[in-house]
């Protein structure tokens, strides 16, 4: 059974395997071999000539984050770079707020929602993002986000009252939607056996632009200030930075990035190679499962959460403990700079756990280290001393940035066809939860900031419950175990399940049975030493299954 | 690793500052002897003074029922914000720990002290940001601990007020400065666009 090539490049099935161990399903290479070997991805392939290892589809089999080798490493470094570039962009203003505050005269409801308008726009960015990279590519993806939004940030020195303040931060906030890109991009250059530490690093390196913007803009301000601009005039000026840098990544992204191992997409496309998965579908199935709105609002609370703290943080030790504003930064940015190791850190333990205790050690995992970060979140808040606040913001940093990681290594697992929207819609989750936190505890007069931060934890920690509810037949939950029913406790049911009768037919759920196949490992060691070998007839009825 | 043994120097550093701050913690404002200088601070001209342009004319001399004039080492004189212009900003909140308040954190002027009036003719700097103000002198001792202060105000800090109009931080050439680079970034990406499909449309054709 060939590809569907019939239903023409539906858009939308962004992020093909996100992270972990799916087989490829779009992007075969015609010609290479036929028939249902086309569509085992062989793991190495010793013709191809690149400068990384690589498989049948010419993916990268291995990582070395200190090469530049193009086209694989090349795209890696280019993706989290530009997704680090827009994090510092969006949270640019937020170091400067106590100056800003006093240029726009900015009362404490301003300065609150123009924070949550600077994590809303990404919302819709974030879900639209997948299907403008399945139309345009990656690299003009990414481009487009960044040379675009880079008027906005030039914009600052326009702004002159607290509406205008808020439109540029929310215009800003557009460019987030590179977290999607970049995975994209990572999604398309690396092996599934890699990719879901790929991912974490790209994810997390990224996520650290929200720390060095703390400390490089007040850094830029005090020495624009130095040359003898005045402060109302400097912290404007100070905004070209992150401008000027989102425009070279730009060009840079375009001289020197390559959509696919192969090629550009407007090349590849006309060779005629991509097939795809219908949207409608793809969206139908990720909407019926109720474990994507779980991880929506646990997302919401971990990335979400860290979203709030790079607005807010910096603010907050100027003003609770009387410091400079580069020392605030300075403290403000090891926040955001501990995503270097803790996000892919929480990925890490993810697997770990889930080596002994398959599904269920992911979810503990998960609940463990999203709680711990709630806890000491409250901690933050109550803390009357420097030291102290500054401990408990470290401890507080490592738990939810490594809770974020460790809910991107369970999302794989949730859907296989649907895998690009539901990673989407996680992320989205992440905007909307920081919205949410900042809208309801940091605008307002009602709460006193280091009261709304514990406040803040204590609602992480209650939705950060929700884990308990994510339950797999096959695998069980936090606490239950798999379903007793036979037929359904098999893997393959699950993700069979997402495909129709005549889908089947046509052979087109062909990936997700191996995926399947790959993803016993989840049952943990005692399961799997229970059974036999993995090599089980596959569901569905498909003869010539290989 | 840097930046750990840089966080951790900070906090070492921090935690003498807490030591060595102990001693004013708690130190009141309402401790204060109250009116124990006549202060008055008369605006240039009428209505919203603007930032960086009009003056202040500040004078201020010993009340007749001030005591600890003693004491009296040092006079700062301070711009302070209306409690109209502290609405819904936490961060200009008055606090009766003086450590703690951030009522008044415009520095005017600093004059050792003495015995006959003082005036002085104060510019509204430029970081001053868009309020309603009072001035306030606080007399402080040898040791650097307030003892008494006046304003330009009564208690209930109504009166006397006057308006300030920050400036506005633009400036034609940042204007005209962001204008272009907006246009240089679209159109770079323009331009590669359409060099690139037209180059894929060539190799179409070939």
């Amino acid at each position: 059974m060939a590809q569907n090539n019939e239903d023409e490049g539906s858009i939308g099935t962004s992020m093909h395997g996100v992270t972990a161990r799916e087989q490829v399903f779009s992007f075969s290479v015609q010609g290479e071999e036929d028939g249902p070997s086309s569509r085992t991805v062989r793991f190495d392939d010793p013709t191809a000539k690149f400068a990384l290892p690589v498989d049948s589809e010419h993916r990268a089999t291995a990582f070395k984050p200190f090469s530049f080798a193009r086209p694989h490493m090349r795209a890696f470094h280019l993706g989290w770079i530009s997704f680090f570039t827009c994090f510092i962009s969006t949270f640019a203003a937020a170091p400067l707020v106590p100056i800003i505050r006093d240029n726009l005269d900015l009362t404490k409801s301003d300065i609150g929602n123009a924070g949550v308008a600077s994590v809303s726009g990404a919302i819709f960015s974030r879900l639209a993002m997948g299907a403008v990279c399945d139309l345009l590519g990656a690299r003009y993806g990414t481009a487009f986000l960044l040379m675009l939004s880079a008027p906005t940030v030039f914009s600052m020195s326009f702004v002159s009252d607290a509406g205008g303040y808020l439109s540029v931060r929310f215009m800003i906030g557009f460019c987030l939607a590179t977290f999607v890109s970049c995975q994209y991009w990572t999604s398309v250059m690396f092996n599934g056996k890699i990719i879901g530490l790929v991912n974490g690093c790209a994810g997390g390196w990224g996520d650290m632009g929200g720390g060095v913007t703390q400390l490089l803009m007040p850094m830029v301000f005090h020495v624009i200030k130095l040359t003898g601009a005045t402060p109302f005039m400097a912290w404007r000026i100070a905004f070209f930075v992150p401008g000027f840098l989102q425009v070279i990544m730009g060009i840079l992204v375009l001289t020197l990035g390559q959509d696919l191992p192969d090629g550009n997409l407007s090349t590849l496309q006309k060779r005629g190679e991509v097939s795809k998965d219908k949207f409608t579908k793809v969206f139908w199935y990720a909407v019926l499962n109720y474990r994507t709105y779980v991880l929506f609002l646990l997302y919401g609370f971990s990335m979400g959460i860290e979203m709030t703290i790079n607005n807010v943080i910096s603010e907050y030790f100027f003003d609770r403990f009387q410091l400079e504003l580069h020392t605030a930064g300075m403290i403000a940015a090891s926040f955001g700079m501990a995503n270097f190791f803790a996000r892919p850190l929480g990925g890490y333990a993810s697997d770990i756990s889930a080596r002994f205790f398959g599904m269920r050690g992911r979810l503990w995992t998960l609940w463990i280290l999203q709680t711990s970060g709630g806890i000491f979140c409250v901690w933050l808040g109550r803390a009357t001393s420097l030291p102290i606040a500054i401990l408990a913001m470290m401890l507080f940093s490592v738990g939810v940035q490594a809770a974020c990681g460790a809910i991107f290594g369970i999302v794989p697992f949730v859907s296989r066809r649907s895998l690009g929207i539901i990673s989407g819609l996680t992320g989205a989750g992440g905007n909307f939860g920081s919205g949410l936190t900042q809208l309801i505890f940091f605008s307002s007069s009602r709460f006193h900031t280091a009261d709304g931060l514990s406040l803040m934890g204590i609602m992480g920690m209650i939705f950060t419950l929700l884990v308990a509810f994510i339950h797999f037949p096959q695998w069980g939950s936090m606490f239950f175990g798999p379903t007793s029913d036979e037929k359904k406790s098999k893997e393959e049911h699950y993700y069979a399940a997402e495909w129709t009768e005549e889908e089947k037919r046509q052979g087109l759920h062909e990936g997700s049975l191996k995926f399947a196949e790959n993803s016993r490992s989840e049952r943990g060691r005692k399961a799997a030493s229970d059974r036999s070998s993995p090599s089980m007839p596959p569901e569905g009825g498909n003869p010539a299954h290989v | 690793m840097a930046i750990h043994q840089m966080l951790f120097a900070s906090l070492l550093i921090c935690l003498l500052f807490q030591i060595s701050h102990g001693a004013t913690k708690e130190r009141l404002f309402s401790d204060l002897e109250k009116g124990a200088l006549e202060v008055t601070a008369k605006p240039s001209r009428g209505g919203v003074l603007d930032a960086g342009i009009d003056k202040l004319s500040i004078t201020w001399k010993l009340s007749s029922t001030a005591t600890k004039e003693a004491e009296f080492t040092t006079i700062k004189v301070k711009l302070c914000y209306a409690p109209v212009s502290q609405v819904d900003r936490p961060w200009r909140k008055t606090e009766n720990e003086l450590f703690k308040d951030k009522s008044c954190p415009h520095k005017i002027i600093t004059r050792p002290y003495d015995k006959s009036p003082q005036s002085f003719e104060y510019t509204l700097e430029r970081d001053i940001p868009t309020g309603t103000y009072f001035v306030r002198a606080y007399a402080v001792d040898a040791k650097d601990h307030e003892v008494a202060f006046g304003q330009s105000t009564d208690e209930a800090k109504s009166t006397n007020l006057f308006s300030v109009q920050a400036i506005s931080g633009r400036h034609k050439s940042l204007d005209i400065a962001s204008v272009c680079f907006s246009v240089f970034s679209v159109l770079a990406l323009l331009v590669f666009f359409v060099n690139e499909k037209r180059k894929a449309k060539l190799e179409q054709s070939k």
